[in-house]
């Protein structure tokens, strides 16, 4: 029943968020503040994540491949259809639900529980539309960004390592890499990360949004979101795989 | 002025507000006093429409708020100015932008227009020098301060006042009721003031309304609050032996 209840109120919220804004200016402003804190911001641990899971991907493909019976451009092609299909879009978003997904439900929950949202709403300003909107967006703006970028540098990761540790040279991680490259993976890929782009910034904020208490409830909250954001995220990649995919 | 008539509201089958009617004068500094849990707070709540109430009605100058739709309390909201227990500042926003908030989403002024209102606004509540620290850089009692700054922005016709001086030092405390005052005569607002702090109705109680287990239990002025029978009123407020010694010296 309490599970009904949540969804009801998420998709009011929803509702409430999508509503015309005030004034389209001061959203602007937001949206690229957004974009800043909650995007620019994850680039670095995005690159130094698919740069170490690119590398040691390389390595375990080079390891469950050593029978000369495989052409060993399948070292390159595995790392590239992995990082592709999943690691760059559904793992990220994990790591991202983590990062982007606590940050929001924190900032949204402490702003309720120390009556900033009612001081919105009293003013006469849609706190849901102007806090959760240019979130929303923003994250479904840099998300595809962000999976080329880790795809980009998980490719990377692997030309480093597989060389350095002598596993495959740098030639036939090359023309593995680019060995019966399927471009429908990408637009694949891509269209994932909107739907997770999506989940991580309206999840969590629901989850802010509605937090009673105070600094204790905010954590359980974040937590909450962190752990129903990965449940979705999973659920959703098995419905869009299912329907994309096959 | 700001009426409630016969105004209720339950949470879960328990009532938290029972047929309150009272009214809240224009150009005076209106209390609302009782103990924690008696129902104040939601009742202040009620009036600003954060709770919606299961009977009864609240004027705003005589235009029904129970009745409006959501467009028209939004509009009408946009006459009213809170000061919160916390202060409820935006953390991420400086204190001159803290100010200028309100100006940004709802007036068309310039952004010169903008600076000299958020300027005057600061110098009403003695704020100087302070415009780009942010709220974790300031006293408790500046917060306060630019809270009211902020609720003063818009020139509002209502100003609310949830426990202004709650954590502040007597000193600072008083300041913060002397401010809400002066502001309340030199604008001629209709303020409500929900607090249980019994220097606040001394120093500022013009007209004064004792909520208990959810009922007006008793209305008057601070001059009238030290000459009561009233044993519920008494025992609330001469639980405090200096006020005792101050009702047997009066």
């Amino acid at each position: 029943m309490k599970f009904l209840y949540n969804i009801g109120r998420y998709f009011a919220m929803l509702g409430k968020v999508f509503s015309k804004p005030e004034k389209t200016r001061l959203y602007i402003r937001q949206l690229f503040y957004e974009i800043e804190s909650l995007g620019i911001d994850s680039v670095g641990i995005i690159i130094v994540l698919s740069l170490f899971v690119g590398g040691i991907m390389t390595i375990q493909y080079a390891y469950s491949m050593s029978n000369p019976i495989y052409p060993v451009e399948l070292i390159g092609l595995g790392t590239r259809d992995t990082l592709l299909l999943e690691f760059s879009s559904t793992i990220m978003a994990l790591i991202m639900a983590g990062k982007i997904g606590s940050n929001i439900t924190s900032e949204i929950g402490s702003m309720k529980v120390t009556e900033q949202i009612d001081s919105l709403e009293i003013m006469g300003v849609n706190s849901a539309s102007y806090l959760i909107l240019p979130k929303i967006i923003a994250v479904v703006f840099i998300f595809p960004f962000l999976y080329v970028l880790s795809v980009f540098f998980g490719l990377i990761g692997g030309l480093i390592t597989g060389p350095a540790v002598g596993v495959i040279t740098m030639p036939d991680y090359i023309s593995g890499i680019i060995w019966l490259f399927e471009p429908y993976y990408v637009t694949f890929s891509i269209i994932k990360s909107l739907f997770f782009g999506f989940i991580i910034a309206s999840v969590p904020a629901y989850f802010g949004y509605y937090v009673q208490g105070g600094a204790l409830e905010v954590g359980k909250a974040s937590t909450k979101a962190v752990v129903n954001t990965n449940i979705l995220i999973l659920l959703t990649d098995l419905i869009l795989t299912r329907l994309l995919l096959t | 002025m700001i009426e409630t008539r016969n105004i209720s509201k339950s949470f879960g089958g328990q009532q938290v507000l029972k047929n309150v009617t009272t009214a809240f004068q224009k150009g005076k500094t209106n209390l609302i006093i009782g103990r924690s849990g008696s129902g104040k707070t939601v009742l202040l709540k009620c009036i600003l429409g954060l709770h919606e109430v299961d009977e009864g009605e609240i004027f705003y100058d005589g235009r029904d708020f129970t009745k409006m739709n959501e467009k028209s309390r939004k509009k009408l909201r946009q006459e009213i100015g809170m000061v919160f227990q916390g202060g409820a500042l935006f953390d991420s926003l400086t204190v001159e932008e803290n100010v200028q908030f309100p100006l940004d989403f709802f007036t068309t002024q310039t952004p010169k227009e903008k600076e000299e209102r958020v300027n005057f606004c600061l110098e009403h509540v003695n704020i100087s020098n302070a415009n780009n620290l942010y709220p974790s850089e300031i006293s408790g009692g500046m917060q306060k301060r630019v809270a009211i700054a902020r609720a003063i922005a818009l020139n509002p016709r209502y100003l609310f006042c949830d426990e202004p001086n709650s954590g502040l030092d007597p000193e600072t405390a008083t300041v913060i009721d002397k401010l809400i005052q002066e502001i309340t005569k030199e604008f001629n607002i209709t303020t409500i003031i929900n607090t249980h702090d019994m220097n606040s109705v001394i120093e500022i109680g013009e007209s004064v309304l004792f909520i208990s287990n959810g009922e007006k239990c008793w209305e008057g002025t601070k001059d009238e609050i030290l000459k009561t029978n009233n044993k519920t009123l008494n025992e609330f407020i001469f639980a405090n032996k200096l006020y005792a010694k101050l009702k047997e010296s009066s």
